[in-house]
């Protein structure tokens, strides 16, 4: 049974330049606490409509193809988080064709003088490894400041017609769709949400053929190649990782 | 005069602008990198690859106004070298860096590094040369940045997705794969089918998801 065409492909493509009444950023629910006034900011200063989900991977989605994680200058100055933070933007890697790292000064607590910042010979390299490995970087003194760097970095991406299009709060059905798009390896959370969108079931999405898929879920072509060999993976029972445990644990 | 084409870099050296000799910032270069001044260097400061350069914005560029505007765009119109924007991010030239930034990084596509001094944009150049000189030797391994593509095996993962469907547990999620083989099989099997595998509810419930 061929898919369902795209029926909504339509609404999702538009003319880049015409003005949608409100861009769309989707925050990881853990910048609720690390970042409280970067998300109020994007909505009441810059009136975007910010959507907290569990995203796990990275803390903004900011359209189709863009990650942003927030790192405190402190972070990029000590060893210590080396491993942390290199293994988070490799996973980003294969996810995200675009990834940026927003810098962000400490803040300064009150009753501490305002700590000088020491640049180290690390802190440099990480810079230096960053800009190699072609991802972006931003500098922001203050959360107000990521706010806005999170807008201009949205508002561009819309201007590539890149921007997230679709509803971003499935519910009942739905949900337990998006669920089980969310767990194929390596697929955004930005993708699955256009996964539901634009298939009307996951059989739809099973029988479609790769340059199908890229469109529906806005991936690139490797992105889409991934998800329909995934989709078409012949189990092995041999082949899982650690033997199950035993009946009745 | 625009010279932006390429210029060829010795392994391992960095060619400055005639302008920088006998700088502050020369000198800390010095003995840490082998470093080789040119004429005509056009609009580059430095060079630190066949493919990667520098430009550098002082305090006073940022300060006297829009011309370091004009001599990026002339760059990177002109060229299409990877082009690194270090600019002198001081207590007085801050309030500039938010614009240049956005020119730079967003508009231009290049990228911004800011820097207190002259003292600490050496540092910095010293650590891209390295990291310069490590991707010409095909070092990939050494940037804990670069993705590396490893082969991972789906059968976990494809056992998690099927688990994922209301009413499947990880007992009948291997049935169900011991039995269709793939997702693909699996959204595409009859009802009858799937009550041989997992009984008329679950296989319902399946079926309808």
């Amino acid at each position: 049974i061929p898919g369902p065409g795209l029926p909504s492909l339509a609404g999702i493509s538009r003319v880049p330049g015409e003005h949608s009444p409100s861009l769309c950023i989707l925050a990881d629910s853990r910048e609720i606490c690390s970042g409280p006034e970067v998300l109020s900011c994007l909505r009441a200063v810059h009136g975007l409509r910010v959507q907290v989900c569990s995203l796990g991977t990275s803390d903004y989605i900011v359209s189709n193809r863009l990650a942003v994680d927030r790192v405190l200058q402190s972070e990029l100055q000590s060893p210590g988080n080396r491993s942390k933070l290199s293994q988070r933007l490799q996973r980003l890697q294969g996810i995200f064709e675009r990834i940026c790292v927003i810098v962000e000064t400490d803040r300064v607590k009150p009753g501490e003088t305002s700590r000088c910042f020491q640049r180290t010979q690390y802190y440099d390299g990480v810079l230096s490894a960053l800009v190699q490995a072609g991802i972006r970087i931003l500098f922001s003194s203050c959360q107000e400041e990521t706010a806005a760097l999170l807008k201009e970095l949205a508002l561009l991406e819309h201007r590539k017609n890149a921007a997230i299009q679709v509803p971003t709060e499935p519910e009942g059905h739905q949900r337990d769709i998006l669920n089980f798009y969310l767990s194929v390896p390596n697929l955004s959370y930005g993708a699955a949400l256009n996964l539901c969108h634009s298939f009307g079931s996951i059989t739809a999405v099973a029988n479609s053929s790769v340059p199908a898929l890229a469109a529906g879920a806005r991936l690139s072509r490797p992105q889409a190649e991934e998800l329909h060999r995934f989709l078409r993976h012949d189990f092995d029972l041999q082949l899982l990782p650690q033997p199950l445990p035993a009946k009745g644990k | 005069p625009v010279t932006a084409g390429s210029i060829v870099v010795p392994y391992g050296h960095v060619i400055g602008n005639e302008k920088w000799r006998g700088s502050e910032l020369a000198q800390r270069l010095q003995g840490k990198v082998r470093l080789i001044f040119e004429d005509a260097l056009g609009l580059v400061d430095f060079h630190l690859s066949n493919r990667t350069c520098i430009l550098l914005i002082s305090e006073a560029d940022l300060v006297a106004g829009d011309e370091f505007k004009r001599r990026l765009v002339r760059f990177r119109n002109a060229s299409s070298l990877r082009g690194i924007v270090i600019v002198e991010k001081t207590q007085i030239s801050d309030q500039y860096y938010l614009g240049v930034q956005k020119l730079v990084v967003l508009e231009l596509g290049m990228v911004s590094l800011p820097v207190a001094n002259q003292g600490e944009a050496s540092q910095l150049i010293i650590q891209l040369v390295s990291f310069c000189v490590r991707e010409q030797s095909r070092d990939r391994g050494a940037n804990p940045f670069l993705g590396k593509q490893r082969a991972q095996l789906a059968e976990a993962a494809v056992l998690q997705a099927v688990q994922r469907i209301p009413g499947v547990g990880k007992t009948k999620a291997l049935l169900l794969l011991q039995r269709f083989g793939s997702i693909h099989r699996l959204c595409n099997a009859a009802i009858h089918e799937l009550e041989q595998a997992v009984g008329q509810t679950a296989a319902q419930q399946i079926y309808t998801f």
